[in-house]
């Protein structure tokens, strides 16, 4: 979008009444969805599809979901305004393919000293698309654009509807840059090694894109992991060479653990590079087992994450540039599994200044058929 | 946006959450869905678990475990793992989801196989739950 566009959009769009115009259509977007997907419709379909439907003979139809969001954060007193729209098209062929991808449209408004309003850009970025083969139980290839498996957040917690807390973790640019994404091949996949013991991997390779919007470096690397489904308990390793520039190494590890009486859930990771190392432990716990207020308290979830973060040799722009230390705390309510409102208080120590984040936002996934999902 | 701007679009999308609890709220979220998986370990007999078991883990021999259950107990045994599954893979990185139309569902779990590396097994018991 030219600056031209984006000026005349921006004060178009700062008026409250194209504001609230925006908010309702979002509102009568997201309404009809959130009553079609009730609970009580949803297990009316299932059980209009009882009994004998082998998973063989379901045909998969085109998938259209979305994350998106709105959140307020007040990074040290000053306010940032972060709408956020992630489209994501499913497209199956045959048994074995699948097409897949990813947009994110963000913007993040904020105040200008001496002007009225917010102002900020909306960002665009193509997060995957990826064509998928399914070769055999062990094996899928996969070519294009995809995201890359270094650790677990990048891949797996990265989307504002699925994680805990709204802040990225401080190492998230380790390995993985600003874009998150290869452009390239993978070859990944999970299989049982013994009873009680999964194994799960991904190997890839990069190509260099400089693509405004597909941007990747050239890089090889892996990721490979143990879960264990009994005590729900994974740790893995990542490990990433750089074929370009410094041909740099970055290494890390990740852990995730659910146990099975509770619902809690904790995960971390670590990752060193040259342009520094550091690590994260978050954990979250739902408050379904309480004792009063159960009908209310069930939909609240407490998030604890405390995170470091120590410079390296090479000063990487995406990564702070001075050591630095940070707690978090967040109260996410769901409303359902997939509509919740989020909030987060956290300190940040560093060397250039202390200051606080305040993070207040709903999200919500959206997810519909392309096609008729029921069976014929 | 001014503030005010932002403050009715505020109003406007907790109009929305409120639309969403009157839709009611779903019985798969994570307290349910701990209760769920104890549930589905109690009633997982000896010998459905023995069967359960069995055909997961015999994909090198029968492609699929799913598609050896014959007796109405093996489809039982199986959907109540393919529960148990689906507790402890989706519930890795995000809320237990609510159930989707059958074809839809078969489009979610296979682009879950990829992202979240889960096996081939766990796909087809998943999806076998998922569409009971």
């Amino acid at each position: 979008m030219s600056n031209e566009i984006w000026q005349t959009w921006h004060s178009k769009a700062t008026s409250p009444r194209v504001a609230g115009a925006l908010a309702l259509l979002l509102m009568l977007l997201i309404a009809p969805t959130l009553r079609g997907q009730s609970p009580a419709q949803a297990d009316a379909q299932s059980n209009a599809q009882t009994d004998a439907i082998e998973p063989e003979s379901i045909s998969p139809v085109p998938v259209f979901t979305m994350g998106t969001g709105f959140i307020t954060q007040f990074e040290g007193g000053t306010p940032n305004l972060d709408p956020l729209i992630s489209p994501i098209f499913l497209i199956p062929l045959g048994q074995n393919w699948l097409i897949e991808s990813r947009d994110t449209f963000e913007s993040d408004l904020a105040p200008v000293p001496g002007e009225p309003g917010y102002k900020g850009v909306l960002d665009k970025e193509v997060d995957y698309l990826q064509v998928d083969y399914i070769a055999n139980p062990y094996l899928t290839v996969t070519v294009g654009r995809y995201l890359t498996p270094f650790g677990i957040f990048n891949e797996r917690l990265y989307p504002i509807w699925i994680r805990d807390l709204q802040s990225d973790p401080l190492i998230l640019p380790i390995a993985t840059g600003p874009s998150g994404a290869g452009t390239g091949a993978m070859l990944r996949g999970g299989f049982d090694a013994a009873p009680g013991i999964e194994i799960n991997y991904a190997t890839y390779f990069s190509t260099l894109s400089t693509i405004n919007r597909i941007d990747s470096d050239r890089a090889a690397g892996m990721r490979a992991g143990i879960y264990l489904p009994g005590p729900r308990l994974e740790v893995g390793g990542s490990f990433q060479h750089l074929l370009q520039d410094d041909r740099s190494n970055a290494f890390g590890f990740h852990f995730a653990w659910q146990p099975t009486p509770l619902p809690l859930d904790i995960r971390a990771e670590y990752a060193r590079s040259h342009n520094g190392s550091g690590y994260w432990i978050e954990t979250a716990y739902r408050l379904s087992q309480a004792p009063v207020w159960t009908s209310a308290l069930r939909h609240v979830q407490v998030v604890g994450r405390m995170q470091q973060f120590y410079t390296g040799t090479v000063v990487d722009p995406d990564l702070p540039t001075v050591n630095t230390n940070m707690f978090e705390f967040g109260l996410n309510y769901y409303f359902r599994d997939d509509f919740r409102f989020v909030s987060s208080y956290g300190r940040q120590f560093a060397f250039q200044g202390n200051q606080n984040v305040w993070t207040l936002g709903l999200t919500y996934r959206l997810a519909m058929p392309l096609g008729d999902g029921d069976m014929q | 946006m001014t503030l005010r701007g932002g403050l009715l679009a505020g109003i406007l999308i907790a109009a929305t959450a409120l639309l969403a609890i009157s839709g009611g709220v779903t019985a798969q979220d994570g307290g349910s869905a701990a209760h769920s998986v104890n549930v589905a370990n109690a009633a997982l007999t000896a010998p459905a678990a023995k069967a359960a078991s069995a055909a997961a883990n015999s994909n090198a021999a029968v492609k699929s475990p799913v598609a050896a259950a014959a007796k109405p107990q093996d489809d039982e045994s199986l959907t109540i793992e393919g529960e148990k599954r689906f507790h402890a893979n989706c519930g890795r990185c995000h809320q237990a989801p609510q159930k989707f139309p059958p074809r839809m569902m078969a489009t979610i779990v296979r682009h879950m196989r990829v992202r979240a590396t889960i096996t081939d097994d766990d796909m087809r018991l998943i999806l076998r739950y998922m569409t009971q």
